[in-house]
Protein backbone atom coordinates (compact mmCIF):
# COMPACT_ATOMS: atom_id res chain seq x y z
CA UNK A 1 0.00 0.00 0.00
CA UNK A 2 2.45 2.37 0.83
CA UNK A 3 5.03 1.13 -1.92
CA UNK A 4 2.05 1.93 -4.55
CA UNK A 5 1.33 5.60 -2.80
CA UNK A 6 4.99 6.21 -3.04
CA UNK A 7 5.29 5.44 -6.43
CA UNK A 8 2.08 7.03 -7.41
CA UNK A 9 4.47 10.54 -5.93
CA UNK A 10 6.81 9.57 -7.75
CA UNK A 11 4.65 9.24 -10.88
CA UNK A 12 3.26 12.58 -10.18
CA UNK A 13 6.64 13.88 -9.66
CA UNK A 14 8.42 12.64 -13.41
CA UNK A 15 5.02 13.84 -14.68
CA UNK A 16 5.08 17.31 -13.64
CA UNK A 17 8.72 17.68 -14.28
CA UNK A 18 8.30 16.90 -17.79
CA UNK A 19 5.13 19.14 -18.14
CA UNK A 20 7.02 21.89 -16.82
CA UNK A 21 10.22 21.47 -19.06
CA UNK A 22 7.76 21.34 -22.08
CA UNK A 23 6.24 24.47 -20.81
CA UNK A 24 9.83 25.90 -20.83
CA UNK A 25 10.58 24.54 -24.21
CA UNK A 26 7.20 26.50 -25.33
CA UNK A 27 7.84 29.97 -23.69
CA UNK A 28 11.78 30.51 -24.11
CA UNK A 29 11.50 31.34 -27.94
CA UNK A 30 9.21 34.68 -27.01
CA UNK A 31 11.27 35.58 -24.24
CA UNK A 32 13.24 37.74 -26.25
CA UNK A 33 10.25 39.98 -28.06
CA UNK A 34 8.62 39.83 -24.81
CA UNK A 35 11.43 41.27 -22.77
CA UNK A 36 12.19 44.36 -25.91
CA UNK A 37 8.14 44.89 -25.55
CA UNK A 38 8.32 45.63 -21.86
CA UNK A 39 11.66 47.52 -22.23
CA UNK A 40 10.18 49.61 -25.17
CA UNK A 41 7.20 50.02 -22.97
CA UNK A 42 9.18 51.44 -19.99
CA UNK A 43 11.42 54.10 -22.33
CA UNK A 44 7.81 55.35 -23.88
CA UNK A 45 6.40 55.90 -20.83
CA UNK A 46 10.04 57.71 -18.83
CA UNK A 47 9.91 59.64 -22.03
CA UNK A 48 13.82 58.37 -23.14
CA UNK A 49 11.62 57.33 -26.63
CA UNK A 50 9.91 60.66 -28.20
CA UNK A 51 6.39 59.68 -29.08
CA UNK A 52 7.01 61.42 -32.68
CA UNK A 53 9.83 58.92 -32.91
CA UNK A 54 8.34 56.08 -32.14
CA UNK A 55 5.31 55.66 -30.06
CA UNK A 56 4.42 53.11 -27.24
CA UNK A 57 3.47 49.46 -27.82
CA UNK A 58 0.64 50.73 -26.01
CA UNK A 59 -0.67 53.52 -28.41
CA UNK A 60 0.11 51.30 -31.30
CA UNK A 61 -2.19 49.08 -29.77
CA UNK A 62 -5.07 52.12 -28.51
CA UNK A 63 -4.85 53.30 -32.19
CA UNK A 64 -5.46 49.99 -33.94
CA UNK A 65 -7.98 49.17 -31.60
CA UNK A 66 -9.82 52.73 -33.09
CA UNK A 67 -9.18 52.14 -36.16
CA UNK A 68 -10.78 49.40 -36.63
CA UNK A 69 -13.81 50.25 -34.53
CA UNK A 70 -14.04 53.03 -36.43
CA UNK A 71 -13.77 50.84 -39.86
CA UNK A 72 -11.18 53.55 -41.37
CA UNK A 73 -8.89 50.19 -41.22
CA UNK A 74 -10.35 47.46 -42.84
CA UNK A 75 -11.61 49.96 -45.80
CA UNK A 76 -7.70 50.50 -46.35
CA UNK A 77 -6.89 46.75 -45.64
CA UNK A 78 -9.69 45.59 -48.18
CA UNK A 79 -8.46 47.88 -50.96
CA UNK A 80 -4.73 46.90 -51.03
CA UNK A 81 -5.85 43.45 -50.36
CA UNK A 82 -8.12 43.48 -53.75
CA UNK A 83 -4.98 45.36 -55.32
CA UNK A 84 -2.50 42.53 -54.56
CA UNK A 85 -5.12 40.02 -55.61
CA UNK A 86 -6.23 41.20 -59.38
CA UNK A 87 -2.35 42.22 -59.94
CA UNK A 88 -1.81 38.30 -58.86
CA UNK A 89 -4.67 37.44 -60.73
CA UNK A 90 -3.84 39.36 -64.02
CA UNK A 91 0.35 38.63 -63.78
CA UNK A 92 0.25 35.25 -62.38
CA UNK A 93 -2.15 34.17 -64.81
CA UNK A 94 -0.13 35.35 -67.85
CA UNK A 95 3.02 33.80 -66.31
CA UNK A 96 1.35 30.81 -65.70
CA UNK A 97 -0.11 30.18 -69.32
CA UNK A 98 3.18 31.55 -71.03
CA UNK A 99 5.38 29.21 -69.08
CA UNK A 100 2.66 26.58 -70.27
CA UNK A 101 3.00 27.61 -73.52
CA UNK A 102 7.20 28.04 -73.59
CA UNK A 103 7.71 25.07 -71.25
CA UNK A 104 5.40 22.79 -73.55
CA UNK A 105 6.10 23.58 -76.71
CA UNK A 106 9.51 24.28 -78.43
CA UNK A 107 8.28 26.89 -81.13
CA UNK A 108 6.92 29.18 -78.28
CA UNK A 109 10.06 28.89 -76.82
CA UNK A 110 11.93 29.76 -79.75
CA UNK A 111 9.41 32.70 -79.99
CA UNK A 112 8.99 34.44 -76.59
CA UNK A 113 11.34 32.88 -74.30
CA UNK A 114 14.04 34.93 -75.09
CA UNK A 115 12.66 38.33 -75.19
CA UNK A 116 11.06 37.38 -72.07
CA UNK A 117 14.33 36.45 -70.50
CA UNK A 118 15.26 40.21 -71.58
CA UNK A 119 12.71 41.81 -70.17
CA UNK A 120 13.65 40.05 -66.53
CA UNK A 121 16.24 41.84 -66.63
CA UNK A 122 15.14 44.71 -66.45
CA UNK A 123 14.41 45.86 -62.59
CA UNK A 124 10.41 46.25 -62.64
CA UNK A 125 11.71 49.63 -59.62
CA UNK A 126 13.01 51.13 -62.38
CA UNK A 127 9.92 51.24 -64.90
CA UNK A 128 8.44 53.52 -62.31
CA UNK A 129 8.44 56.78 -63.88
CA UNK A 130 7.16 54.86 -67.19
CA UNK A 131 4.20 53.09 -65.38
CA UNK A 132 3.60 56.53 -64.00
CA UNK A 133 3.62 58.38 -67.41
CA UNK A 134 1.31 56.06 -68.97
CA UNK A 135 -1.68 54.88 -66.45
CA UNK A 136 -1.56 58.62 -64.26
CA UNK A 137 -1.64 57.35 -60.44
CA UNK A 138 -5.02 55.32 -60.94
CA UNK A 139 -5.52 51.90 -59.79
CA UNK A 140 -4.14 50.50 -63.07
CA UNK A 141 -0.94 51.41 -62.41
CA UNK A 142 -0.99 49.48 -58.67
CA UNK A 143 -2.28 46.45 -60.54
CA UNK A 144 -0.06 47.19 -63.67
CA UNK A 145 3.19 47.34 -61.49
CA UNK A 146 1.93 44.15 -58.75
CA UNK A 147 1.39 42.16 -62.24
CA UNK A 148 4.85 43.10 -62.81
CA UNK A 149 6.36 41.85 -59.79
CA UNK A 150 4.73 38.38 -59.89
CA UNK A 151 4.94 37.53 -63.52
CA UNK A 152 8.70 36.43 -64.08
CA UNK A 153 8.84 33.97 -60.89
CA UNK A 154 5.51 31.98 -61.88
CA UNK A 155 6.80 32.30 -65.38
CA UNK A 156 10.51 31.14 -64.97
CA UNK A 157 9.48 28.30 -62.70
CA UNK A 158 6.40 27.30 -64.54
CA UNK A 159 9.27 27.15 -67.77
CA UNK A 160 11.47 25.23 -65.70
CA UNK A 161 9.11 22.88 -63.94
CA UNK A 162 7.56 21.57 -67.05
CA UNK A 163 11.08 21.33 -68.99
CA UNK A 164 12.55 19.13 -65.99
CA UNK A 165 9.62 17.05 -65.77
CA UNK A 166 10.73 13.03 -65.25
CA UNK A 167 11.50 11.67 -68.88
CA UNK A 168 11.86 8.21 -67.56
CA UNK A 169 7.48 9.55 -66.50
CA UNK A 170 6.64 10.79 -70.15
CA UNK A 171 7.71 7.64 -72.10
CA UNK A 172 5.88 5.22 -69.56
CA UNK A 173 2.51 7.92 -69.64
CA UNK A 174 2.98 7.37 -74.04
CA UNK A 175 3.63 3.18 -73.73
CA UNK A 176 0.27 3.04 -70.96
CA UNK A 177 -1.52 5.07 -74.13
CA UNK A 178 -1.42 8.78 -72.63
CA UNK A 179 -1.52 11.38 -74.95
CA UNK A 180 -2.35 14.92 -75.54
CA UNK A 181 -4.54 16.08 -72.57
CA UNK A 182 -4.90 13.15 -70.63
CA UNK A 183 -1.22 13.17 -70.62
CA UNK A 184 -0.66 16.57 -69.76
CA UNK A 185 -2.61 16.03 -66.92
CA UNK A 186 -1.73 13.01 -65.23
CA UNK A 187 1.73 13.55 -65.72
CA UNK A 188 3.14 16.58 -67.00
CA UNK A 189 1.48 19.26 -64.87
CA UNK A 190 1.67 17.25 -61.71
CA UNK A 191 5.33 16.88 -62.43
CA UNK A 192 5.96 20.56 -62.79
CA UNK A 193 3.67 21.22 -60.04
CA UNK A 194 6.19 21.29 -57.37
CA UNK A 195 8.30 24.21 -59.26
CA UNK A 196 5.29 26.22 -59.73
CA UNK A 197 4.44 26.63 -56.47
CA UNK A 198 7.58 27.67 -55.93
CA UNK A 199 7.05 30.30 -57.97
CA UNK A 200 3.79 31.33 -56.30
CA UNK A 201 5.49 31.36 -52.99
CA UNK A 202 8.53 33.91 -54.39
CA UNK A 203 6.01 36.14 -56.44
CA UNK A 204 3.72 36.35 -53.30
CA UNK A 205 6.47 38.19 -51.67
CA UNK A 206 7.34 40.25 -54.69
CA UNK A 207 3.43 41.12 -54.56
CA UNK A 208 3.79 43.05 -51.52
CA UNK A 209 6.60 44.39 -51.82
CA UNK A 210 5.74 45.81 -55.57
CA UNK A 211 2.38 47.19 -53.48
CA UNK A 212 3.81 48.92 -50.69
CA UNK A 213 6.45 50.43 -53.42
CA UNK A 214 2.88 51.84 -55.71
CA UNK A 215 0.51 52.92 -52.56
CA UNK A 216 3.80 54.38 -50.79
CA UNK A 217 4.33 56.31 -54.01
CA UNK A 218 0.78 57.56 -54.66
CA UNK A 219 -2.54 56.51 -53.26
CA UNK A 220 -6.10 57.88 -52.18
CA UNK A 221 -6.94 54.76 -50.34
CA UNK A 222 -5.58 51.79 -48.61
CA UNK A 223 -2.89 50.75 -46.28
CA UNK A 224 0.33 52.95 -48.13
CA UNK A 225 -1.79 56.13 -48.26
CA UNK A 226 -2.87 55.76 -44.71
CA UNK A 227 1.05 55.01 -43.62
CA UNK A 228 1.86 58.35 -46.08
CA UNK A 229 -1.48 60.29 -44.38
CA UNK A 230 -0.15 59.88 -41.09
CA UNK A 231 3.01 61.08 -41.58
CA UNK A 232 1.86 64.22 -42.82
CA UNK A 233 0.10 64.37 -39.46
CA UNK A 234 3.19 63.10 -37.58
CA UNK A 235 0.62 60.37 -36.13
CA UNK A 236 3.35 57.78 -35.53
CA UNK A 237 1.13 55.49 -33.90
CA UNK A 238 -0.94 55.37 -37.19
CA UNK A 239 2.56 54.75 -39.25
CA UNK A 240 3.31 51.61 -36.98
CA UNK A 241 -0.34 50.18 -37.66
CA UNK A 242 0.28 50.40 -41.28
CA UNK A 243 3.54 48.71 -41.27
CA UNK A 244 2.10 45.90 -38.96
CA UNK A 245 -0.64 45.47 -41.16
CA UNK A 246 1.85 45.52 -44.33
CA UNK A 247 3.79 42.35 -42.16
CA UNK A 248 0.59 40.48 -41.38
CA UNK A 249 -1.11 40.47 -44.78
CA UNK A 250 2.33 38.86 -45.95
CA UNK A 251 2.32 36.71 -42.99
CA UNK A 252 -1.06 35.37 -44.26
CA UNK A 253 0.07 35.30 -47.83
CA UNK A 254 2.56 32.75 -47.20
CA UNK A 255 1.00 30.66 -44.69
CA UNK A 256 -1.68 30.84 -47.10
CA UNK A 257 0.60 29.28 -50.14
CA UNK A 258 1.92 26.91 -47.83
CA UNK A 259 -1.24 25.32 -46.77
CA UNK A 260 -2.07 25.55 -50.95
CA UNK A 261 1.57 23.25 -51.38
CA UNK A 262 0.65 20.63 -48.41
CA UNK A 263 -2.51 20.14 -49.86
CA UNK A 264 -1.46 19.65 -53.44
CA UNK A 265 2.51 17.97 -52.71
CA UNK A 266 1.13 15.57 -50.54
CA UNK A 267 2.69 12.73 -52.08
CA UNK A 268 5.99 14.57 -52.14
CA UNK A 269 5.71 15.05 -48.32
CA UNK A 270 4.95 11.62 -48.47
CA UNK A 271 8.48 10.84 -50.14
CA UNK A 272 10.46 13.50 -47.64
CA UNK A 273 8.73 11.35 -44.62
CA UNK A 274 10.31 8.34 -46.32
CA UNK A 275 13.67 9.59 -46.74
CA UNK B 1 17.17 -22.51 -89.78
CA UNK B 2 14.80 -24.98 -91.10
CA UNK B 3 15.19 -27.60 -88.21
CA UNK B 4 14.35 -24.89 -85.64
CA UNK B 5 11.29 -23.57 -87.64
CA UNK B 6 10.03 -27.20 -87.55
CA UNK B 7 11.08 -28.00 -84.03
CA UNK B 8 8.80 -24.59 -83.53
CA UNK B 9 6.05 -26.25 -85.30
CA UNK B 10 5.75 -29.30 -83.12
CA UNK B 11 6.21 -27.26 -80.06
CA UNK B 12 3.09 -25.26 -81.39
CA UNK B 13 0.90 -28.34 -82.09
CA UNK B 14 1.61 -29.69 -79.06
CA UNK B 15 0.77 -26.65 -77.34
CA UNK B 16 -2.76 -26.30 -79.55
CA UNK B 17 -3.73 -29.86 -78.30
CA UNK B 18 -3.54 -28.56 -74.74
CA UNK B 19 -6.85 -26.17 -76.01
CA UNK B 20 -4.89 -22.66 -75.67
CA UNK B 21 -6.20 -20.03 -77.39
CA UNK B 22 -3.90 -17.57 -79.80
CA UNK B 23 -6.67 -15.36 -80.10
CA UNK B 24 -4.75 -12.36 -78.97
CA UNK B 25 -1.38 -12.97 -79.26
CA UNK B 26 0.76 -11.00 -82.13
CA UNK B 27 4.02 -11.96 -83.71
CA UNK B 28 7.34 -10.57 -84.00
CA UNK B 29 9.96 -9.83 -86.58
CA UNK B 30 12.81 -8.67 -85.89
CA UNK B 31 14.98 -8.07 -89.23
CA UNK B 32 18.82 -7.25 -89.55
CA UNK B 33 18.49 -4.61 -86.85
CA UNK B 34 21.45 -2.62 -85.87
CA UNK B 35 21.51 -0.16 -82.60
CA UNK B 36 24.25 1.92 -81.64
CA UNK B 37 24.65 5.07 -79.39
CA UNK B 38 27.10 7.37 -80.41
CA UNK B 39 28.85 4.99 -82.15
CA UNK B 40 28.84 2.18 -79.72
CA UNK B 41 27.23 -0.78 -81.12
CA UNK B 42 24.69 -1.98 -79.04
CA UNK B 43 22.75 -4.44 -81.05
CA UNK B 44 24.31 -5.68 -84.56
CA UNK B 45 22.35 -7.62 -87.24
CA UNK B 46 19.78 -8.97 -84.97
CA UNK B 47 17.58 -11.73 -86.72
CA UNK B 48 14.11 -13.20 -83.99
CA UNK B 49 11.23 -14.04 -85.43
CA UNK B 50 8.47 -15.01 -82.66
CA UNK B 51 5.81 -16.82 -82.88
CA UNK B 52 1.59 -15.41 -81.51
CA UNK B 53 1.25 -16.31 -78.20
CA UNK B 54 5.16 -17.45 -77.45
CA UNK B 55 6.78 -16.83 -74.26
CA UNK B 56 10.37 -15.65 -74.98
CA UNK B 57 13.21 -15.19 -72.16
CA UNK B 58 15.93 -13.31 -72.84
CA UNK B 59 19.09 -13.76 -71.22
CA UNK B 60 22.54 -11.63 -71.01
CA UNK B 61 25.55 -10.30 -69.28
CA UNK B 62 24.41 -6.61 -67.96
CA UNK B 63 24.96 -3.93 -70.83
CA UNK B 64 24.41 -6.41 -73.75
CA UNK B 65 21.18 -4.70 -74.65
CA UNK B 66 18.44 -6.73 -73.66
CA UNK B 67 16.39 -3.61 -72.56
CA UNK B 68 17.35 -1.56 -75.85
CA UNK B 69 15.52 -4.64 -77.45
CA UNK B 70 12.46 -4.04 -75.70
CA UNK B 71 12.79 -0.36 -75.87
CA UNK B 72 13.09 -0.64 -80.01
CA UNK B 73 10.02 -3.04 -79.91
CA UNK B 74 7.58 -0.35 -78.22
CA UNK B 75 9.31 2.11 -80.43
CA UNK B 76 11.18 3.99 -78.05
CA UNK B 77 14.50 3.61 -79.49
CA UNK B 78 14.76 3.65 -83.45
CA UNK B 79 16.66 0.99 -84.96
CA UNK B 80 19.43 2.42 -87.36
CA UNK B 81 19.12 -0.28 -89.61
CA UNK B 82 16.87 -3.52 -90.36
CA UNK B 83 13.15 -3.43 -89.14
CA UNK B 84 10.62 -4.79 -86.31
CA UNK B 85 7.48 -5.63 -87.68
CA UNK B 86 4.25 -6.56 -85.03
CA UNK B 87 2.01 -9.22 -86.22
CA UNK B 88 0.67 -9.75 -89.94
CA UNK B 89 -1.40 -6.68 -90.60
CA UNK B 90 1.43 -3.60 -90.90
CA UNK B 91 -1.71 -1.43 -90.54
CA UNK B 92 -3.40 -2.00 -87.29
CA UNK B 93 -1.13 -0.99 -84.51
CA UNK B 94 -1.19 -3.78 -81.65
CA UNK B 95 -1.82 -2.77 -78.30
CA UNK B 96 2.08 -3.58 -76.55
CA UNK B 97 2.22 -2.86 -72.85
CA UNK B 98 5.99 -2.96 -71.65
CA UNK B 99 7.15 -2.94 -67.69
CA UNK B 100 10.64 -0.39 -67.45
CA UNK B 101 13.29 -2.18 -65.15
CA UNK B 102 12.90 0.96 -63.02
CA UNK B 103 9.00 0.61 -61.81
CA UNK B 104 8.31 4.50 -62.84
CA UNK B 105 5.21 4.66 -61.19
CA UNK B 106 3.85 8.26 -60.82
CA UNK B 107 4.81 9.47 -57.11
CA UNK B 108 1.68 11.77 -57.33
CA UNK B 109 -1.02 8.93 -57.57
CA UNK B 110 -1.81 6.62 -55.50
CA UNK B 111 -1.34 2.83 -55.69
CA UNK B 112 -4.53 2.00 -57.33
CA UNK B 113 -4.40 4.90 -59.55
CA UNK B 114 -1.30 4.17 -60.84
CA UNK B 115 -2.35 0.34 -61.65
CA UNK B 116 -5.46 2.47 -63.84
CA UNK B 117 -3.27 4.78 -65.48
CA UNK B 118 -4.76 5.12 -68.70
CA UNK B 119 -7.96 2.96 -68.33
CA UNK B 120 -11.26 4.19 -67.33
CA UNK B 121 -12.88 3.83 -63.54
CA UNK B 122 -14.60 0.77 -64.82
CA UNK B 123 -11.68 -0.89 -64.40
CA UNK B 124 -11.36 -0.66 -60.60
CA UNK B 125 -12.69 -3.86 -59.45
CA UNK B 126 -10.09 -5.53 -62.21
CA UNK B 127 -7.08 -3.73 -61.20
CA UNK B 128 -8.34 -4.88 -57.01
CA UNK B 129 -8.22 -7.59 -58.03
CA UNK B 130 -4.81 -7.62 -59.55
CA UNK B 131 -3.59 -5.56 -56.77
CA UNK B 132 -4.72 -8.75 -54.33
CA UNK B 133 -2.73 -11.47 -56.93
CA UNK B 134 0.65 -9.12 -56.50
CA UNK B 135 -0.20 -9.09 -52.75
CA UNK B 136 -0.75 -5.74 -52.52
CA UNK B 137 -4.26 -5.31 -52.06
CA UNK B 138 -3.84 -3.68 -48.48
CA UNK B 139 -1.40 -0.87 -50.37
CA UNK B 140 -4.10 0.75 -52.78
CA UNK B 141 -4.77 3.69 -51.32
CA UNK B 142 -0.95 4.57 -50.23
CA UNK B 143 1.18 7.03 -52.34
CA UNK B 144 4.43 5.15 -53.89
CA UNK B 145 6.90 6.93 -51.95
CA UNK B 146 5.93 4.76 -48.82
CA UNK B 147 6.71 1.26 -50.45
CA UNK B 148 9.75 -0.92 -50.65
CA UNK B 149 11.74 -1.76 -53.70
CA UNK B 150 10.12 -4.53 -54.50
CA UNK B 151 6.36 -3.47 -53.38
CA UNK B 152 6.85 -0.95 -56.28
CA UNK B 153 7.85 -3.34 -58.52
CA UNK B 154 5.13 -5.60 -58.17
CA UNK B 155 2.63 -2.41 -58.70
CA UNK B 156 4.51 -2.20 -62.03
CA UNK B 157 3.89 -5.65 -62.76
CA UNK B 158 0.12 -5.80 -62.03
CA UNK B 159 0.06 -2.20 -63.86
CA UNK B 160 1.25 -3.55 -67.08
CA UNK B 161 -0.75 -7.21 -66.49
CA UNK B 162 -4.25 -4.91 -65.47
CA UNK B 163 -3.85 -4.26 -69.52
CA UNK B 164 -4.87 -7.10 -71.71
CA UNK B 165 -1.98 -6.72 -74.23
CA UNK B 166 -1.88 -8.81 -77.54
CA UNK B 167 2.01 -8.31 -76.77
CA UNK B 168 3.51 -7.84 -73.12
CA UNK B 169 7.39 -6.76 -72.60
CA UNK B 170 8.96 -7.34 -68.79
CA UNK B 171 12.05 -5.68 -67.92
CA UNK B 172 13.54 -8.23 -65.02
CA UNK B 173 9.81 -7.56 -63.60
CA UNK B 174 11.23 -9.94 -60.44
CA UNK B 175 14.80 -8.44 -60.24
CA UNK B 176 13.82 -7.29 -56.21
CA UNK B 177 12.05 -9.95 -54.95
CA UNK B 178 13.13 -12.23 -52.27
CA UNK B 179 12.86 -16.31 -53.83
CA UNK B 180 9.23 -16.81 -52.12
CA UNK B 181 7.62 -13.64 -53.67
CA UNK B 182 9.24 -14.29 -56.71
CA UNK B 183 8.40 -17.83 -57.60
CA UNK B 184 4.66 -16.71 -56.52
CA UNK B 185 5.14 -14.15 -59.46
CA UNK B 186 6.37 -16.22 -61.97
CA UNK B 187 3.17 -18.65 -60.98
CA UNK B 188 1.03 -15.63 -61.57
CA UNK B 189 2.42 -14.39 -65.22
CA UNK B 190 2.60 -18.26 -66.30
CA UNK B 191 -1.15 -18.35 -65.78
CA UNK B 192 -1.78 -15.01 -67.00
CA UNK B 193 -0.04 -15.69 -70.14
CA UNK B 194 -1.52 -19.16 -70.42
CA UNK B 195 -5.11 -18.08 -69.90
CA UNK B 196 -4.99 -14.84 -72.22
CA UNK B 197 -2.29 -15.81 -74.85
CA UNK B 198 -0.46 -12.90 -75.36
CA UNK B 199 3.08 -12.80 -76.71
CA UNK B 200 5.79 -12.11 -74.27
CA UNK B 201 9.09 -11.42 -73.70
CA UNK B 202 11.09 -11.52 -70.34
CA UNK B 203 14.35 -10.46 -69.68
CA UNK B 204 15.78 -11.66 -66.68
CA UNK B 205 19.44 -12.72 -65.20
CA UNK B 206 18.49 -15.86 -63.33
CA UNK B 207 18.80 -18.78 -66.04
CA UNK B 208 16.18 -20.85 -64.01
CA UNK B 209 13.79 -18.32 -64.36
CA UNK B 210 14.02 -18.15 -68.10
CA UNK B 211 13.16 -21.80 -68.26
CA UNK B 212 10.73 -21.60 -65.94
CA UNK B 213 8.34 -19.71 -67.77
CA UNK B 214 9.48 -19.33 -71.63
CA UNK B 215 9.16 -21.26 -74.59
CA UNK B 216 12.15 -20.21 -75.71
CA UNK B 217 15.65 -18.61 -74.39
CA UNK B 218 17.52 -16.41 -76.04
CA UNK B 219 21.25 -15.44 -74.72
CA UNK B 220 22.22 -12.31 -76.58
CA UNK B 221 26.32 -11.57 -76.74
CA UNK B 222 28.02 -8.90 -78.66
CA UNK B 223 24.81 -7.77 -80.03
CA UNK B 224 23.77 -10.53 -81.63
CA UNK B 225 21.63 -13.76 -80.86
CA UNK B 226 23.86 -16.47 -80.02
CA UNK B 227 21.58 -18.98 -78.53
CA UNK B 228 18.09 -20.00 -79.13
CA UNK B 229 17.03 -22.89 -77.06
CA UNK B 230 13.78 -24.13 -77.21
CA UNK B 231 12.26 -25.23 -73.79
CA UNK B 232 10.20 -28.30 -74.34
CA UNK B 233 9.17 -29.35 -70.87
CA UNK B 234 5.65 -30.35 -69.94
CA UNK B 235 3.99 -27.06 -67.65
CA UNK B 236 4.39 -26.59 -65.01
CA UNK B 237 8.05 -27.01 -64.71
CA UNK B 238 9.55 -28.46 -61.92
CA UNK B 239 13.09 -27.48 -60.94
CA UNK B 240 13.90 -30.71 -59.77
CA UNK B 241 13.30 -31.98 -62.68
CA UNK B 242 16.87 -33.79 -64.21
CA UNK B 243 15.86 -32.39 -67.81
CA UNK B 244 15.31 -28.94 -66.47
CA UNK B 245 18.66 -29.23 -64.83
CA UNK B 246 20.29 -30.21 -67.84
CA UNK B 247 18.88 -27.41 -70.20
CA UNK B 248 19.79 -25.16 -66.95
CA UNK B 249 23.31 -26.64 -67.16
CA UNK B 250 23.35 -26.49 -71.02
CA UNK B 251 22.59 -22.67 -71.66
CA UNK B 252 25.01 -21.89 -68.45
CA UNK B 253 27.90 -23.66 -70.23
CA UNK B 254 27.01 -21.87 -73.35
CA UNK B 255 27.47 -18.23 -71.08
CA UNK B 256 30.52 -19.42 -69.90
CA UNK B 257 32.12 -20.77 -72.77
CA UNK B 258 31.76 -17.34 -74.34
CA UNK B 259 33.32 -15.52 -71.59
CA UNK B 260 36.18 -18.20 -71.59
CA UNK B 261 36.67 -17.54 -75.39
CA UNK B 262 36.79 -13.42 -74.42
CA UNK B 263 39.03 -14.39 -71.81
CA UNK B 264 41.18 -16.45 -74.62
CA UNK B 265 41.53 -13.68 -76.74
CA UNK B 266 42.49 -10.92 -74.66
CA UNK B 267 45.08 -14.21 -73.20
CA UNK B 268 46.46 -14.57 -76.42
CA UNK B 269 46.37 -10.91 -77.77
CA UNK B 270 48.39 -10.42 -74.51
CA UNK B 271 50.82 -12.99 -75.27
CA UNK B 272 51.25 -12.23 -78.60
CA UNK B 273 52.20 -8.52 -77.15
CA UNK B 274 54.58 -10.07 -74.86
CA UNK B 275 56.33 -11.99 -77.95
CA UNK B 276 56.60 -8.42 -79.67
N1 LIG C 1 20.14 6.35 -74.30
C1 LIG C 1 21.36 5.78 -74.34
N2 LIG C 1 22.44 6.52 -74.67
C2 LIG C 1 23.67 5.96 -74.73
N3 LIG C 1 23.92 4.68 -74.46
C3 LIG C 1 22.89 3.89 -74.13
C4 LIG C 1 21.56 4.40 -74.03
N4 LIG C 1 20.74 3.39 -73.68
C5 LIG C 1 21.53 2.31 -73.53
N5 LIG C 1 22.82 2.59 -73.80
C6 LIG C 1 23.95 1.65 -73.78
O1 LIG C 1 23.56 0.50 -74.46
C7 LIG C 1 24.07 -0.65 -73.83
C8 LIG C 1 22.95 -1.64 -73.57
O2 LIG C 1 22.08 -1.08 -72.63
P1 LIG C 1 20.81 -1.87 -72.09
O3 LIG C 1 20.11 -0.98 -71.13
O4 LIG C 1 20.03 -2.36 -73.24
O5 LIG C 1 21.48 -3.08 -71.33
P2 LIG C 1 20.79 -4.30 -70.58
O6 LIG C 1 21.15 -5.54 -71.31
O7 LIG C 1 19.36 -4.03 -70.36
O8 LIG C 1 21.58 -4.29 -69.20
P3 LIG C 1 21.04 -4.60 -67.72
O9 LIG C 1 20.95 -6.07 -67.60
O10 LIG C 1 22.12 -4.05 -66.85
O11 LIG C 1 19.75 -3.91 -67.57
C9 LIG C 1 24.79 -0.18 -72.58
O12 LIG C 1 26.17 -0.19 -72.82
C10 LIG C 1 24.29 1.22 -72.39
O13 LIG C 1 25.32 2.02 -71.85
MG1 LIG D 1 18.22 -3.53 -68.80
Amino acid sequence: MKGRVMADFHRAAVWSRNNLRKIGERALPWLAPVALLVVWQLASSSGRLPSRFLPSPRAIVKSFIELSVSGELWTHVRVSTMRALSGLAVGGGLGLILGLLTGSFRWAEMLLDTTLQMIRNIPALALIPLVILWFGIDESAKVFLVALGVFFPIYINTFHGIQSVDHGLLEMGRTYGLSGWALYREVILPGALPSILVGVRFSLGFMWVMLIVAETISARSGIGYMTMNARDFMQTDVMVVGILLYALLGKAADLLSKGLERHWLRWHWAYQQVR
Amino acid sequence: MSTVLALRETLMRQILADGRQYSRGVAVTIEDVSIAFDGRTVLEHFNVEIAAGEFVAIVGRSGCGKSTLLRSIVGLETPQKGTISLGTSKHVRPDVRIMFQDSRLLPWKRILQNVTLGLGATFVPHAEKVLAQVGLADRAHDWPATLSGGQRQRVALARALVHDPSLLLLDEPLGALDALTRIEMQELIEDLWWNRGFTAFLVTHDVAEAITLADRVILIESGRVVLDEFVDLPRPRARGSVRFAALEDRILQRVLQHRAMAIDARGARASTEENR
